[in-house]
């Protein structure tokens, strides 16, 4: 229990195991957990297998809220993240909200606004960077 | 949050499944591997478990004294997911009484929303009751809310989790249209 009870996402404090693991947006898991749903009917065709409950629950979530569904748009969005100087947590959370204003990617991500992160006008442009995204996809 | 992190495991093989060799075997390891994995469901460290994504290694085969049976060590990447405390997440209210109200959020079904968490909302009682704000905003079933998580606990026994949320918060609250 002493583990977990130092962990705070809003502080970027994790677990060891959590450090080690990389962050994956919403609509990339969405696209993962396709690809292993047709996997699965492949092999199993005809069976009564069913995908386990966590896994079926899991992928009607992914699929709800996913701001981007594109496979090309998906991979964008994380390149363009990738830009900016982000914590594998903040990346994927920015993925998922897609704030509209600077004042609410603060607000959902306060570790943002810490003395020598991104300023005000590299978070606009990252926000904008997203809408871009969004527009053509 | 969703993780993709990468695990070793052990895979016990009977002896029978070993008279096959070659790709036969390693078909073998990779179903017991899969078998297993959706068997575990969850774990304190890194959530619910939901699908390997990749095999990264196969190391040597090791015989178990007793049985017979042979071991091989694994590692393999996974795709999980675990809620964590100060976390932003958007959950789905599924059940709503006087006290509050519970959201899921993927697998997990218990995210406790309790009213005093929800400033400015009161019950609205009836045959399908919801919460209320001043500025009609109506927290009721199948509405999302985007909630902020404030603690969580592991049940060792169902193997799962559950979360405290909360509106206290800017930013926070119902949502009010799907993207």
């Amino acid at each position: 229990m002493s583990k977990n009870e130092d962990e705070d996402a809003s502080e970027l404090k994790f677990g060891e195991d959590f450090e080690k693991a990389k962050c994956l947006m919403n609509c990339e898991v969405a696209l993962l957990l396709e690809h292993k749903l047709e996997q699965f009917k492949q092999m199993s065709g005809d069976s009564n297998n069913h995908t386990p409950q966590v896994f079926e629950k899991s992928l009607q979530y992914v699929k709800r809220f996913s701001r981007f569904s594109n496979q090309d748009a998906v991979k964008q969005v994380r390149e363009v993240l990738s830009r900016y100087q982000l914590a594998e947590y903040e990346l994927a959370v920015l993925g998922n909200l897609c704030p509209e204003t600077v004042e609410e990617a603060i607000s959902v991500i306060p570790t943002l606004k810490a003395k020598g992160r991104l300023d005000a006008d590299a978070i606009e442009k990252l926000l904008n960077d997203l809408l871009m995204i969004k527009k053509f996809e | 949050m969703f993780l993709k992190a990468q695990l070793p495991w052990n895979v016990i093989l009977s002896p029978e499944s070993l008279e096959k060799g070659g790709l036969m075997l390693q078909r073998s390891i990779i179903i017991r591997l899969l078998d297993d994995f959706a068997v575990k469901k969850a774990t304190k460290d890194l959530g619910y478990y939901l699908a390997v994504t990749t095999l990264e290694r196969i190391g040597e085969g090791k015989v178990r004294q007793h049985t017979g049976d042979v071991l091989f060590p694994v590692v393999f990447s996974a795709l999980t997911f675990k809620i964590c405390k100060g976390e932003i997440l958007q959950g789905v209210v599924h059940k709503v009484l006087k006290h509050g109200v519970f959201l899921r959020c993927g697998p997990v079904e218990s995210l406790y929303l309790s009213n005093v968490k929800m400033p400015d909302y009161r019950y609205v009682p009836g045959e399908n009751p919801y919460f209320l704000n001043d500025k009609m905003s109506k927290i009721g079933k199948d509405v999302v809310v985007r909630v902020v998580v404030i603690g969580t606990k592991w049940l060792e026994a169902q193997r799962e989790f559950q979360a405290l949320v909360s509106l206290e918060g800017d930013y926070l609250g119902p949502v009010s249209s799907e993207i």
